[in-house]
């Protein structure tokens, strides 16, 4: 007996260990109290003093009864929406407005996770850029109110190159002479495997006249002989000198790095690129460049492959109509639009900012790219086409595997998502 | 083992000795011990380099202001300030490391008692297939992480475990327990048989035979088990950032909001604030570790034996 | 829950001993009480959490999906799409390489390690922390930090050993190097820990009696202290090996499994978050969990046999 009561005694001991640390204060576990409308969107500007939070304060000015308030996800696309999965995959009611991804709304409304927004689509498609538009749409239904967009320009050394060029091929002869007679890299993009390699690649397809499916994505358009072009053209590109060394580690930041130190004398990158380089004052490259829409394979014309959030309502949301209000008024608000692009890194969806704003330079070139700008296919199947496009296409930018073969395996992965 | 024939007095009177075999040798010819020298400063001096350059990298970038200075493969360049640690502690980045002190020594805690018991029950006690126990115990511990994570949130979610300090430090002891058991189970079975049965002659229990004389010379491989299951804990990130992915105030662990630092703008890369905080975080994980590491390797010298 | 246990062996005892005694002998029974007294709380707890994921895990392989939605019972199909898979395949050879060859390191490392902490001389401590701080550091921002170390952008390890702009993580091998090389960096110093604990369990006179025999360094190294050491090393070989075997974090920030070091818990990771399918998800985790179990018994076997089975056999 005594034996087991010393046993009895370490095992207590134990349990109260286990009894005394209890997490502190479990106020706030983010169901919306009363109005409020909890918004769960990421990155950077969703940080206090981000444009998010601003966006939010102006709204709650106005509707006291139904605040905003921000849950912070974390900084990259595929953990915000892993967060957002485990919380509506529960069917929970702790997000009502969700800050979805160009690329998920297909995926959003097969799982019923989101609130169809028909019965506003009027105002919301007057008011958005096309492009933008077309991203939060899915099965010709609007499933999310667009929010900020993003496209890709041309950055380069006015210091260095006369004329930015009109084709790509011109772009990697420029690449090739700047680099050998000023000791620089040439061309840096998001070149990387993930899913601003297939981003880059889709630029070069479409410039070069390809498609991926017809207007309702009933059928493939994929093309083998663009594509294969243009997968040969970056294979080319790694080859020959006119993409700078380490391309194919390259994503947005170690881009931007580069032309920033004044490594590179031309760099595809999204808009906030423009507001780092000329706001430093040591930078080779501040007051020596300039953006311009990227080229193509034909010299006519810009495409730019569209990135950006847009706000979606939580099927599970037990705020509902004040959330949909909120994600209507973000969407087609001029103060809250045009706060985005002067505060803000992430470009506004509402057309009419763009001729208030055509003396900023980013704005001007935006205006000029948007509507030709074109979002990936908002299939519920995007994350596995992209997979797989990144699974035979990088490999054969980087001399590993056969260009033809590459493109082949692209098309019958695709023709099998239309079945 | 031949270790098992010693006596308890032999093995007090000799053990220090596992130090003292070198201090004997390094009198023993002069020429050859300037050699000696000479290659253990080289040693050295690599085993330096190769675990504190990259550290040595991490302080200077922690250091760092702005951005072409962050990015800038030449250390030294400047301008240098404190900036990046007055970002990390605005992010009340003392409170992560609150929660990550109180998780982190709760699953110590729990690891080292609940898992000791079983360590010693399997070196020590007769149990029916033993090695299919340990087979079972191994099992626990190596299912990939990332499949535990959906049903373990709906379950988590169901009994009100998302974002607790009970909801991390639970499955944390529970994955850190193998580890903890296979360390002191070879510790327990190190020990000579003869100096438990020594006790129970004197009248012992089996269990007072084990926290009296046992669990005393098994230190080294307790407080080798406890660096190992606090750093494990201390560094998880998957279910902590699955558990517990935001709010400090509540449980959100270090690696977890280190990972969640953001730049001033999309797409930024917070390298500066990242390595300050990193910096913060080693710096007391070093004094943790050192304390509990001298308790490994004087252990067995100032240990019991007594009992 | 241990009080039920308790009793119930306790009754055990009544039917062997006849009597109730007053207090329990030392006998086998009330050992074997106590010895199950003692496992409980570790397996119950264990259980207790991981036991159900795994069982639901297993039981969702067996179902076939398309994204999220359940199609229906599919059988063993997820399994054989995942044999039939190339990248299962690549996965699992890289994995098994990163596996043999940052053990292997590591542990070369580590034994070293452990012996210069074991050691007293002057700047120990300095020693002692500097081992310690590669391992401390949380492997997420390990690997981040590492590639930008390694990467060509901006070119830590290049600048330092003008390398030029040799690109580390965008070529075949080389990747797959350098994610070995920052695991062996962050890992060896848990080997080292637990070796240098090992070390304490050696008796200075096996030593002296090594001496005295006129054996070197290298042959006490050889013939004293490794097979002395031989559990301690058994159970960091066994953990570092289930480890590396479910490796996630560092080629997924360092190459994001490019060029060959795509590791099975990526492909794992891909089929539950990135491009849900939850039964082949589950399928790739057992299949994973089958393996990997598969190689910790041989350690097991050969530990158990040193541990367990001489001892208690002995009585």
């Amino acid at each position: 007996m005594r034996r087991d009561g010393r046993a009895y005694v370490a095992a207590a001991g134990a349990l109260v260990l286990v009894g005394v640390a209890c997490t502190p204060g479990d106020d706030d576990n983010g169901d919306g109290e009363g109005g409020e409308i909890v918004w769960a969107i990421g990155g950077a500007e969703a940080q206090p003093g981000g444009v998010h939070q601003s966006v939010a304060e102006l709204w709650n000015d106005e509707n006291p009864d139904n605040p905003v308030r921000i849950e912070q996800l974390p900084e990259e696309a595929d953990q915000q929406r892993e967060q957002q999965a485990l919380e509506l995959q529960a069917e929970g009611s702790n997000f009502d407005v969700l800050g979805v991804d160009v690329i998920w709304t297909g995926e959003y409304s097969e799982n019923e996770w989101v609130e169809s927004l028909e019965d506003v689509r009027g105002e919301i498609e007057e008011a958005s850029i096309p492009g933008a538009f077309e991203s939060a749409t899915w099965g010709g239904e609007l499933w999310a109110a667009p929010y900020n967009t993003n496209a890709g320009f041309l950055y380069y050394r006015t210091d260095l190159v006369d004329q930015p060029p009109d084709t790509w091929e011109a772009l990697c002869d420029q690449a090739v002479e700047v680099s050998q007679s000023e000791d620089i890299g040439g061309f840096l993009g998001q070149g990387a495997r993930y899913e601003g390699f297939v981003v880059n690649w889709l630029e070069y397809y479409w410039s070069a006249g390809g498609e991926l499916y017809n207007e309702d994505q009933t059928e493939v358009l994929f093309d083998t002989e663009i594509a294969a072009q243009a997968t040969e053209f970056m294979a080319d590109a790694m080859e020959n000198g006119c993409y700078a060394p380490g391309f194919n580690t390259a994503r947005e930041e170690e881009g931007r790095n580069e032309f920033q130190q004044g490594n590179v004398a031309f760099l595809r990158n999204w808009p906030y690129v423009y507001s780092q380089v000329a706001g430093d004052d040591g930078s080779p490259a501040n007051g020596n460049f300039d953006i311009a829409p990227l080229p193509t394979f034909t010299g006519q014309g810009t495409v730019s492959a569209l990135g950006g959030f847009n706000n979606a309502v939580s099927a599970f949301s037990d705020n509902t109509e004040a959330a949909k209000d909120f994600v209507v008024w973000a969407a087609t608000n001029e103060e809250a639009q045009t706060m985005l692009a002067t505060e803000g890194s992430v470009p506004p969806t509402l057309e009419s900012v763009y001729e208030e704003l055509s003396d900023d330079p980013v704005m001007q070139v935006l205006g000029e790219i948007l509507p030709d700008a074109r979002p990936r296919p908002p299939a519920p199947e995007w994350n596995q086409i992209s997979v797989e496009m990144q699974q035979s296409l990088f490999p054969a930018v980087n001399g590993d595997a056969d260009v033809q073969s590459a493109v082949e395996s692209v098309r019958s992965y695709l023709e099998g998502t239309v079945q | 083992m031949s270790a098992e024939q010693n006596s308890p007095e032999q093995r007090r009177r000799k053990h220090p000795g596992s130090l003292a075999w070198l201090r004997s040798e390094q009198g023993a010819v002069r020429t050859r011990s300037v050699g000696r020298t000479v290659v253990k400063v080289v040693g050295l001096a690599a085993v330096l380099f190769w675990c504190l350059f990259p550290f040595f990298w991490l302080i200077m970038t922690s250091l760092k202001q702005g951005d072409r200075a962050l990015n800038s493969p030449d250390i030294f360049q400047g301008p240098f300030g404190l900036g990046n640690y007055e970002n990390v502690f605005d992010q009340n980045f003392h409170l992560n490391l609150r929660n990550s002190l109180a998780i982190a020594g709760m699953t110590t805690i729990i690891c080292i008692i609940i898992g000791s018991l079983a360590g010693y029950a399997l070196a020590r006690l007769p149990l029916k297939r033993k090695i299919l126990l340990l087979s079972g115990v191994l099992a626990v511990s190596l299912f990939p992480p990332v499949a535990l994570v959906p049903p373990l949130y709906e379950v988590w979610r169901t009994v009100g475990l998302l974002n607790t300090w009970e909801g991390l430090y639970l499955p944390y002891t529970a994955f850190t327990l193998p580890l903890t058991i296979f360390i002191l189970t070879t510790f327990y079975a190190s020990i000579p048989k003869d100096l438990e049965d020594a006790a129970r002659v004197d009248g012992a229990t089996p269990f007072q035979a084990f926290y009296k004389v046992v669990f005393p010379l098994a230190a080294p491989g307790v407080f080798a088990a406890a660096i190992i299951i606090f750093v494990t804990a201390w560094n998880e990130f998957l279910l902590a950032n699955t558990f517990a992915p935001r709010n400090p105030e509540v449980a959100q662990t270090v690696p977890v909001a280190i990972a969640a630092f953001t730049g001033q703008v999309e797409f930024q890369r917070p390298i500066g604030t990242i390595t300050a905080a990193c910096v913060v975080v080693v710096i007391p994980m070093i004094i943790v570790a050192l304390v509990f590491q001298r308790r490994i390797v004087a252990g067995l010298t100032s240990g019991g034996l007594k009992g | 829950m241990a009080d039920h246990r308790a009793t119930a062996d306790d009754d055990g005892g009544i039917l062997v001993n006849g009597d109730k005694p007053p207090r329990p002998k030392r006998g086998g029974l009330s050992e074997r009480a106590l010895g199950r007294l003692f496992v409980a709380p570790s397996i119950l707890l264990m259980a207790a959490v991981a036991l159900f994921p795994v069982i639901y895990a297993f039981v969702l392989s067996l179902y076939d999906y398309t994204r999220r939605q359940r199609e229906g019972f599919g059988g063993l199909q997820n399994y054989a799409d995942a044999f039939a898979d190339d990248r299962f395949w690549g996965a699992l050879w890289f994995t098994l390489l990163f596996t043999v060859a940052s053990v292997a390191a590591e542990f070369l490392i580590g034994l070293g390690f452990a012996l210069i902490m074991n050691q007293a001389f002057r700047g120990r401590g300095l020693t002692r922390a500097a081992i310690l701080i590669p391992w401390v550091i949380p492997t997420v921002i390990a690997a981040q930090m590492w590639f930008f170390m390694f990467n060509v952008t901006p070119g830590f390890i290049n600048t330092v050993f003008g390398l030029g702009n040799f690109n580390w993580l965008g070529q075949e091998g080389w990747a797959t190097f350098a994610v070995i090389f920052a695991d062996v960096w962050k890992t060896s110093p848990f080997v080292a820990l637990l070796l240098l604990a090992g070390l304490q369990t050696i008796p200075g006179d096996m030593y002296e009696s090594g001496v005295v025999d006129g054996a070197g360094p290298f042959q006490r190294l050889w013939y004293i202290t490794l097979p002395l050491l031989r559990p301690a090393i058994l159970v960091a070989l066994l953990f570092r090996t289930v480890e590396a075997l479910r490796v996630y974090d560092l080629p997924q920030v360092m190459t994001g499994g490019a060029f060959d070091t795509e590791s099975l818990s990526i492909l794992v990771q891909q089929y539950v978050v990135r491009t849900p399918d939850p039964g082949y998800g589950a399928a790739l985790s057992t299949i994973s969990f089958v393996v990997i179990l598969g190689i910790g018994m041989i350690f097991v076997s050969l530990l158990g046999r040193e541990l367990v089975l001489e001892r208690t056999t002995e009585r």
